[in-house]
């Protein structure tokens, strides 16, 4: 199946950035039709500017991307027909009812008003909004604007989703209110560009990742592939004491409250586990989490950049 | 989008910014009503009645430039505080729909302040089917290019504090200083030719003339009336289609 959006090297300076600083530097992804795909990274990584670019409300500076086969460039009228996006930060016009929020969306996009109705009541009671409908904007809480900021693009006809940031601010049930309408969406054949950072979120809903950082991409590929690209893809937790040297040749430790973080290979986290059962320890095993990932991909980025700061700063002071 | 949607977009953009905030907020209303009004009064005071009538025109004309200056605060605050312009901008709602919507419900909250100006006018001046055309077309050509203006500087805004800086300049340029309440030859000569470069002076001398107000109005300084302020009208529009920033740079 083709991609419904292809990045291709994609570079982005704003207008009133430092010259030479780029937001994407040379970004070039797929993203295939009809899946989630999550797009995660520390804040000011660029995933924003990724986002605002594809749903053509951003210029690119290099490079292209298109969206079900048209250029950004050149035929963003064929593309914004076809999309919708819940920017990050948005927030719904506050003198509105949560239902004419979603209605009036619909209606906006050219949805003639029967379907509007019965895609806006379908949309309140799959996100549970139902007993707000009534209920003006400016007097609800910051999560269930959001939710009803989801619920107007998921309600939508558009092909391509584009969620910046969408659950942030929810509680843990809304959250999982969002992600379930998210993955109906899915199931229609649709696409989701999804920017969060939760990362459990990302590992449950996405069916590709993107990790970008510094405007590059990182890593990228199905969660099992990150997985796979680790140098520790197991994480073995130890409860009690073990020795710290015998752990240190099998891996990444760390200590924990009560006891030690192992992050190992497969074939060395079995060994572990079997010599601390062997000591009568508790232990809990199992592949790594996205966060973990995040942290050793990122926290490694983060040391070699301040190790290559460093030499800067030692070269500079040898050639003074 | 045919033209059947873009019509369905403008009529729900009215609903959404016009009639829905009239419906639970109508103090808004009196916020439109309020300028005006207080400028008419000023103006029969200082000039102890003589120019009642060009109030009540003057009057017209002003309504349909405070449209523009509410237009631009609200579109600069939807866009920069609720990003609700990214949120159209990824539809199929074009940018020319979009501002059409906006300015036609900004136009709402208008009208019980332009019922005030035409009862006043029925009431006081001298309505004719002609003057009434003249005025009808003048606020047309004012509303939109004051809206077109209204969207290409809401589109540069990075805060809607800067609407507040800009908005009374734009006001003071555009209907305080030109002779909106007040005869031309009232203003000394330099301010007169000043005034020239405002399309307001062009729009205020039509309707003036054609109510009978100040000097008469001869068949070709109408004819130069008009075509400045469709000129600029056309080049407001011009403007808006080159330079506003639908997409962000
Ligand atoms: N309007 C802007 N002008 C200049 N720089 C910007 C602007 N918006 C974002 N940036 C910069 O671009 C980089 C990427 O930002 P963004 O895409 O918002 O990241 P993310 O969404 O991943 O947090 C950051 O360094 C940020 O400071
Ligand atoms: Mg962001």
């Amino acid at each position: 199946m083709p991609s419904a959006i292809s990045s291709v090297h994609l570079g982005k300076t704003y207008p009133k950035a430092r010259p030479g600083k780029f937001a994407l530097d040379d970004l070039s992804l797929e993203i295939p039709t009809g899946r989630v795909y999550g797009l995660i990274g520390r804040n000011g990584a660029g995933k924003t500017t990724f986002v605002r670019i594809a749903a053509t409300q951003l210029a690119a500076t290099l490079g292209t991307v298109y969206v079900l086969g048209h250029d950004i460039r050149t035929e963003e009228r064929a593309i914004r027909t076809r999309i919708a996006c819940v920017p990050q930060e948005s927030r719904p016009l506050y003198f509105l009812n949560v239902e004419e929020v979603i209605y009036l969306y619909l209606k906006l996009r050219g949805l003639d008003p029967q379907d509007s109705r019965r895609r806006t009541n379908d949309v309140l009671s799959e996100l549970s909004l139902t007993s707000y409908r009534r209920v003006l904007v400016s007097r609800l809480s910051g999560g269930i604007r959001r939710r009803t900021m989801c619920a107007m693009v998921l309600a939508s006809d558009a092909d391509v989703l584009f969620l910046d940031e969408p659950t942030t601010g929810l509680d843990p049930i809304a959250r999982r209110e969002v992600w379930q309408a998210i993955r109906r969406a899915s199931r229609e054949n649709r696409t989701i560009v999804l920017t969060t950072h939760y990362l459990d979120e990302a590992e449950a809903l996405s069916s590709r990742l993107a990790l970008i950082e510094s405007g590059r991409l990182k890593l990228e590929g199905t969660p099992e592939d990150l997985r796979a690209r680790v140098r520790y893809p197991y994480r073995v937790t130890i409860q009690g004491s073990f020795p710290r040297e015998e752990l240190d040749s099998y891996g990444k430790v760390s200590e924990i409250e009560g006891g030690m973080l192992l992050f190992t290979r497969e074939q060395e986290a079995h060994e572990v586990a079997r010599r601390a059962l062997e000591r009568g320890l508790r232990i809990s095993m199992g592949p790594v989490s996205l966060e973990d990932i995040f942290l050793d991909v990122v926290g490694r980025s983060i040391e070699e950049d301040s190790e290559s700061s460093e030499k800067d700063e030692a070269t500079e002071e040898a050639s003074a | 989008m045919s033209e059947r949607n873009r019509l369905r977009s403008v009529l729900t953009l009215v609903q959404l910014n016009g009639i829905i905030p009239i419906r639970t907020t109508p103090l808004y209303i009196l916020n439109t009503i309020a300028s005006p009004l207080s400028f008419l009064f000023f103006i029969f005071i200082v000039s102890r009645g003589s120019y009642l009538d060009y109030g009540i025109t003057g009057g017209m004309v002003l309504t349909m430039m405070t449209v523009g200056t509410s237009l631009q605060s609200d579109l600069t605050h939807y866009r920069h505080d609720l990003k609700f312009q990214d949120v159209v901008v990824a539809s199929p709602v074009e940018a020319p729909t979009y501002v059409t919507g906006m300015a036609l419900s900004e136009l709402v909250y208008s009208l019980p302040a332009l019922a005030v100006f035409v009862a006043l006018f029925v009431a006081l001046g001298h309505p004719t089917v002609v003057n009434l055309a003249v005025i009808s077309g003048v606020c047309v050509l004012v509303w939109a290019f004051a809206s077109a203006l209204a969207f290409t500087l809401a589109t540069y805004f990075q805060d809607v504090r800067e609407t507040f800086l800009f908005s009374p300049m734009i006001s003071l340029v555009l209907t305080v200083l030109p002779p909106v309440y007040y005869p031309l030859s009232a203003l000394p000569a330099w301010a007169q030719t000043a005034a020239l470069i405002s399309p307001t002076t062009y729009a205020a001398e039509l309707v003036q003339g054609s109510c009978g107000l100040g000097a008469p109005l001869t068949l070709s300084s109408a004819a130069v009336d008009w075509g400045v302020l469709i000129a600029f009208t056309a080049a407001l529009f011009l403007l808006a289609a080159v330079k506003a920033r639908w997409k962000e740079p």
